[in-house]
């Protein structure tokens, strides 16, 4: 519990991907909120750096660096420039994330929907993962990497049918990783949230009908918010609190989802 | 080798499991493809994972195995089947590049389910025990605290293929989605 002026993540730099915006800002702010130096790694600036301005101006750490997570070459630049600016790295945030339009499986194209899911939602774990190792490892029981996936990558989806897959992967990815680092003091984790992110800000504006369809199926009749909800996930997992849980997803819907 | 229909079973896949597979000359009742994951057997620290090797464990597998969904759709055939090793749902250090995509096909099995539903086709998942796919107990570790509940991890002909039959029967039309673990009880999680 925070007491007096010390806060959870004091001295703790923590780098969060696609944080210009939605869940990935959410988490962010909250991050910075409880003392971490949080690095904005977005993949345009204009998006990015307005985030990390609004923390600097509530008195929060923020640095935003250009990151294009889909490329091995940006996201080991990020890491470097991370850990030359803040001195360190302890908590890996992989939130971002292209692609997710609606289409008919049997049509699929595996250029338009497929590709960047996959770049920018699996390989990016590898990408960020190898490139914050030494770092968390650096960072003992510290080290914390936590993945964003989605209730779909549980549960399938029949509105978009591949996304499922690519959320899938990396909740598999997280498990092997908890075995493999576990060893190591470095835990790994999901989250699997439904916030109101501006993707889904926007489908709500198309057809108002879905908002009260989201609605009606969470127990909490609400959609989550993605500071005050996910982010207070993102800060329990990044946390000390969570020393002791690794290879886990946190759904975080409001209760839509009760599977596991 | 069960011939319990009349109709010759697609098997879609690489490797010693798919060939087996093939050389059942299995039959069914209802027109089935079945999509055997294919799978790396080759732990590999995640750190020394390069992209080719991601390449090959990842990118390949899972577009062959969209492909090979599509194919059968195409095809008009009422049961697809996949095939993964159970570390879809365990995970395992050093394969988790096997892993993910293990697990991605089971939910591609999902998301195909819940779209070709209306289409009177059904799609389920069965998940062995990893060395049915070559990858060693060692390599896997430990899964539970418990041991496994039967002595066998199963063989493909006495523990497999009955349960392909059971999901490419007409009886098993009400069944969709789901994935049948068939490992000799070693994992029990939902």
């Amino acid at each position: 519990m925070s007491s007096g002026t010390s806060k959870r993540l004091d001295g703790r730099t923590a780098i969060v991907t696609g944080a210009g915006q939605g869940v990935g800002e959410g988490m962010a702010r909250r991050l910075a909120a409880e003392g971490a130096n949080v690095v904005i790694a977005a993949r345009r600036s204009d998006t990015g750096e307005p985030v990390a301005q609004a923390i600097r101006d509530l008195g929060g750490s923020a640095l935003c660096i250009e990151t294009n997570v889909s490329l091995r070459e940006s996201v080991a630049a990020c890491v470097t420039q991370t850990v030359e600016h803040f001195g360190g790295l302890e908590i890996m945030v992989h939130n971002a994330f292209r692609g997710g339009l609606p289409h008919r499986l049997e049509d699929a194209d595996l250029d338009r929907h497929w590709k960047h899911m996959s770049r920018t939602g699996v390989w990016a774990v590898m990408f960020c993962g190898q490139a914050a190792y030494p770092h968390l490892q650096a960072a003992g029981e510290r080290g914390r990497f936590i993945l964003i996936t989605s209730p779909s990558g549980i549960e399938g989806s029949a509105n978009i049918p591949l996304y499922s897959p690519a959320k899938a992967a990396e909740r598999a990815m997280a498990k092997s990783l908890a075995r493999e680092w576990g060893p190591e003091g470095i835990t790994v984790n999901c989250i699997a949230p439904v916030a109101a992110s501006p993707a889904l800000i926007n489908a709500f504006a198309q057809s108002p009908a879905l908002q009260a369809a989201i609605e009606a199926r969470t127990p909490l009749g609400r959609v989550g918010d993605i500071e005050a909800d996910i982010g207070s996930v993102a800060l329990f997992l990044a946390s000390d609190d969570s020393s002791y849980v690794t290879g886990q997803t946190i759904v975080c819907d409001g209760g839509s989802f009760l599977g596991l | 080798m069960p011939r319990v229909g009349t109709i010759e079973v697609t098997i879609d896949g690489i490797g010693r499991l798919a060939d087996d597979l093939r050389a059942s000359s299995m039959t069914a009742e209802c027109a089935t493809t079945i999509v055997v994951a294919e799978i790396s057997a080759e732990p590999i620290r995640f750190t020394d994972l390069t992209d080719d090797d991601f390449d090959a464990a990842w990118e390949q597998p899972m577009r062959h195995a969209i492909v090979s969904f599509q194919a059968a759709h195409r095809a008009g055939h009422q049961r697809i089947i996949a095939i993964v090793p159970t570390i879809a749902m365990s995970g395992a250090p050093r394969l988790a590049h096997v892993a993910a995509t293990a697990e991605a096909i089971r939910l591609l099995v999902k998301s195909a389910a819940r779209q070709w539903g209306a289409d009177g086709i059904t799609v389920n998942c069965i998940a062995v025990s990893p060395s049915l796919f070559g990858i060693s107990p060692e390599a896997v570790g430990a899964v539970s605290l418990a041991p496994p509940a039967l002595a066998s991890a199963g063989s493909l002909a006495n523990d497999i293929i009955p349960l392909i039959a059971l999901l490419a029967g007409a009886g098993a039309h009400h069944l969709t989605g789901s994935t049948l673990t068939a490992d000799g009880g070693v994992w029990m999680a939902p």
